[in-house]
């Protein structure tokens, strides 16, 4: 038990980080099987970070309340800006989420009124526990993984392998391109919430370009053939820095390097090494 | 201060249109967004700096070095990551997601060897003498700069129109298929791009560490982010647009931090190229690439 | 080197593990290493370094070594909470210093403060750091005490009237410094012409110089670090602008005159340290340091040296017991009243209240000595 305990107090932010990191990946696992290479995620999850960050710190409103708002407005400017935004492709897509992910940021950072600016927002209280994150992480993946087998699943595939053909048979392309971009923007803004309230102190900083790379990274990494996919690349992310610790200077050199090796390894990602079936894939299609 | 500003905004557009060059080729041939592209205009500028500063090399001998050792670089990056990942036939996100790998190892392997500090060209070697010329300055190296630019796309765009290598590149970027059938050696074309983008970055990496006189690790990074930009609005894949583009946003910037406020400099920039991506994809200046196999 | 320090972390953990405390006083520092804000956290390193040499070359506190367990937090917010954690929970260290920026601070240390454990920066000014608690203390001066002096100052010497300003509106350190100077320039009355933002990473300013200097300004008061700042006064001198900068501490650094070379004069800095403060302890520190790494300390260096020597008194004054939470308190308990002149000056704390109102940790006391920049030195102003 003390061993546990001292484990605990050393580790409870990276074992935490964890959770909310393979959220994110799942958020961008929703938009990569289908085929949508969006990169705003760590803008949503800004938006919700810094929403129930506000409403916990400034209004007092309980940590449950606030989680679900800070969900529930990353969801709706998705919504908004979705419908437009979804209509291109490709790195047109992406480069348009980059740049609206930019924008997010510099308004976060201009409206110091509201969020405190470049200073950030500190004093955040610790509310995030293990199980809030463990349940998080549990209903995303149960709910994914049948939504991967259910009809919107396939359809999710197929529209990732031929949209124009999808759209010929009848079904509703834009509507369910729109879907997962919501509910991606969704789990987005929940890892945010509770990342906030485990971290004290969050700034305009964190949910940039270099947070999104991260996040993409994870998706591709791990795989976008699964859910699980999403796990893998979230757990690699979050350990490989603190496992290279002990290499001091060479830290970010090595983590790089394996970036490399595993993507040359692996194309699809590390699921890819795993499923049973190699012949059926669900992978943004090669142009 | 229009008149300054506008001249503000020329210099200004002819160092992210030097950086585009290179970044539009990569795209508009190979298929592939080059996130490591920064670090590669990185390397350039720290080669240039070492050439001059350790080797008492003058400099267009040192902007020869830099160009050396991020030609090398485009060699490596095709044949170790590009061409294995097209011979597996790799979904197109998993040659991005490599080069962001190799932009964090160089980054951190300039930052383990220089240090994280700024350094800088001695002032010595420095064209940075003002002209003045009705109320308004500039400096002999920034219309270098300018000059530069146009005079390498000129070039560019000559060689892509009259040579025989400059009609592969473009039929390839059309389409791989048929120019393989036309009896191309496809590898080394897309080979050879990857090395004419990395000398472009070598050369834009070298210019821009003089413009700003700032050298250091991360330098690659805020320009590609404006890179991005620059190719979306001329449109990915044309030169002229990585021109244009680059002008434009330039003048963008800089109007806006004189009309506006410098605190919206950069919402402005983005929020441009998101509006001009939802109302017209293909760039201000380009057109519309249709992409078969 | 890295095996030959992780082998000794690895005997030293053991040891400890065993109960045989005592044989060294352990503390930790989590500084940036690796990353951009490395320009800071490594003259940091080489501060700390110098006065332990010194200190343990002398026989330690009371006959114990101090042995400090370093570690690289890469300047990020999440790596300065876990290098946190792992130096309180697993190194089990007395006390910690850092981390590098005030950002990771305002993460880090509340988990310090719950903890029980004293977390010493050495590098933070910006607001909202000591408030979180009484185990937070800091040797860093803040900008509301440094600005108006040299706001003062310049402005008597130079006799402006109206000033510009320009600062970096997205970085926790230049943000405070802007509202810093604010409301100094409030307080002194002392109207602005037109304010002006950059981000980090920015390397062309001539849009914003050229707008201050259509605005007529006479000074160009300037919120930057000298990555950003030395640039600025490039462009400026090319644009044809001669008026005089006005900067808070993040420009107190020698490496303004490399990098500015021929720009660099006219630049009014305030900073408790000065590398031309001729007190003997100041010339005994840049000497010893000029020795060790052949080049001159900085501000951060400087500020690191100290607060080595200023732990080091309360060190000497508590009774190390081995029980580490009893040791954590005592060393907590003496150090607010330490006195200590080291190459900073005169120095000690202050307590401020926290956000709550009630006393929480502690700023630094100096005296501020403003300096102008001619011919490629700092020039002290009475």
């Amino acid at each position: 038990m003390e061993w546990l305990e001292s484990f605990w107090a050393t580790y409870s932010t990276l074992v935490l980080s964890i959770g909310t990191n393979v959220l994110l990946a799942l958020s961008i696992y929703l938009t990569l099987a289908t085929g949508l290479l969006t990169v705003a995620n760590a803008a949503f999850m800004g938006i919700g970070a810094y929403t129930a960050g506000l409403l916990t710190t400034q209004l007092g409103l309980p940590f449950f309340i606030a989680l679900v708002l800070g969900s529930l407005l990353p969801a709706l400017v998705a919504l908004a800006i979705g419908r437009p935004t979804l209509r291109l492709s490709g790195v047109y897509l992406a480069m348009a989420t980059l740049a609206f992910g930019e924008v997010v940021r510099i308004f976060i950072l201009n409206a110091e009124g509201l969020t405190g600016g470049a200073l950030g927002l500190n004093g955040i209280p610790q509310l995030t526990q293990w199980f809030d994150v463990a349940l998080a992480v549990a209903l995303t993946l149960f709910v994914l993984l049948r939504l991967a087998r259910s009809r919107i699943g396939r359809t999710m595939e197929a529209i990732c392998q031929d949209e124009t053909a999808t759209e010929l048979m009848g079904l509703n392309v834009g509507a369910y391109k729109l879907l997962v971009f919501v509910l991606g923007a969704m789990l987005a803004g929940l890892a945010g919430g509770l990342n906030a309230h485990f971290t004290f102190f969050i700034s305009p900083d964190e949910y940039g370009f270099d947070r999104a790379v991260e996040i993409l990274a994870m998706g591709v990494l791990g795989g976008t053939g699964s859910p699980w996919g999403a796990v893998i690349g979230g757990l690699l992310i979050t350990l490989l820095p603190e496992l290279l610790r002990g290499l001091g200077h060479y830290r970010p050199l090595i983590n790089g390097v394996i970036l490399i090796l595993i993507i040359l390894y692996s194309p699809r990602g590390i699921w890819d090494l795993f499923r049973p079936d190699r012949e059926s894939r669900r992978l943004p299609a090669a142009h | 201060m229009l008149a300054q500003q506008i001249v503000n905004a020329i210099s200004l557009g002819g160092v992210y249109a030097l950086f585009a060059l290179g970044f539009t080729l990569i795209f508009g041939v190979l298929n592939v967004v080059n996130l490591a592209h920064g670090a590669v205009f990185m390397i350039g500028a720290y080669a240039s700096l070492k050439a001059v500063v350790v080797l008492q090399l003058p400099l267009p001998a040192a902007i020869l070095v830099a160009m050396l050792a991020t030609g090398a670089l485009g060699w490596l990056l095709d044949k170790f990551i590009f061409a294995p990942l097209r011979a597996r036939h790799a979904p197109h996100l998993a040659p991005m997601i490599a080069t962001i790998g190799v932009a964090i190892t160089l980054t951190s392997l300039i930052e383990g060897t220089f240090g994280s500090e700024n350094l800088r060209f001695p002032s010595e070697v420095l064209p940075a003498e003002a002209l003045s010329m009705g109320g308004v300055q500039i400096t002999w190296l920034e219309l270098e700069i300018i000059c530069l630019a146009f005079a390498l796309m000129a070039i560019l765009l000559w060689g892509l129109r009259k040579t025989g290598a400059g009609r592969a590149l473009r039929g390839l970027a059309e389409s791989p298929k048929a120019v393989a059938l036309m009896g191309v050696n496809v590898e080394s074309v897309f080979r050879v791009t990857s090395i004419l983008a990395a000398l472009l970055g070598g050369a834009a990496g070298m210019l821009i560490a003089l413009y700003a006189n700032a050298v250091f690790p991360r330098m690659g990074q805020p320009m590609l982010h404006k890179g991005i930009a620059v190719v979306i609005l001329g449109g990915m894949g044309d030169i002229r647009g990585a021109l244009l583009g680059g002008f434009f946003l330039g003048f963008a910037e800089v109007l806006s931090v004189a009309y506006v406020g410098s605190n919206m400099r950069d919402a402005i920039a983005f929020g441009l190229l998101f509006i001009v991506l939802l109302i017209r994809p293909q760039g201000l200046f380009g057109h519309v690439v249709q992409r078969r196999a | 080197m890295k095996l030959k320090q992780i082998l000794a972390g690895a005997i030293l953990a053991l040891a400890s593990l065993t109960g045989v405390a005592g044989a060294q006083i352990k503390i930790g520092a989590a500084e940036a290493l690796t990353g951009n804000a490395a320009q800071y956290g490594a003259p940091i390193r080489r501060g700390f370094e110098l006065a332990l040499g010194e200190i343990n070359g002398r026989g330690g506190i009371n006959g114990q070594k101090i042995e400090l367990v370093i570690e690289d937090e890469q300047g990020k917010k999440e790596e300065a909470i876990n290098v946190f954690k792992k130096l309180i929970f697993q190194d089990k260290v007395l006390m910690l210093f850092g981390p590098t920026l005030s950002n990771s601070a305002q993460a880090s240390d509340p988990v310090a403060q719950s903890a029980k454990v004293v977390a010493f920066g050495t590098s933070n000014t910006a607001d909202g750091i000591t408030s979180i608690g009484n185990y937070v203390f800091r040797n860093s001066v803040t900008e509301a005490d440094i600005l108006p002096v040299t706001l003062r100052i310049a402005s008597q010497k130079t006799g402006l009237k109206k000033v510009a300003v320009l600062y970096g509106n997205d970085d926790i350190f230049t943000k405070s410094g802007y509202d810093n100077f604010k409301k100094a320039l409030q307080d002194l009355k002392i109207p602005v012409t037109t304010t002006e933002t950059f981000a980090k990473g920015d390397v062309d300013f001539k849009p914003q110089l050229t707008k201050i200097k259509a605005s007529n300004a006479d000074a160009v008061v300037l919120s930057a670090l000298v990555a950003e700042g030395a640039p600025m006064m490039v462009q400026a001198r090319q644009l044809g602008i001669t008026l005089p900068f006005i900067g808070g501490n993040g420009m107190n650094s020698p490496r303004v005159f490399e990098l500015a070379k021929d720009s660099s004069d006219n630049l009014w800095v305030g900073s408790p340290w000065s590398v031309e403060n001729p007190a003997a302890e100041n010339k005994k520190f840049i000497l010893a340091y000029r020795k060790a790494h052949t080049m001159l300390p900085d501000q951060f260096a400087a500020q690191a040296y100290d607060a080595i020597y200023i732990v080091a008194q309360a060190l000497k004054k508590i009774k190390i017991t081995g029980k580490l939470e009893a040791d954590r308190k005592s060393l907590r308990d003496a150090l607010p009243a330490i006195q200590w002149t080291g190459a900073t000056g005169p120095f000690k704390f202050r307590q401020v209240a926290g956000r709550d109102g009630r006393p929480a940790g502690y700023d630094a006391v100096q005296t501020a000595i403003v300096m102008m920049t001619k011919s490629n030195r700092y020039v002290i102003q009475k």
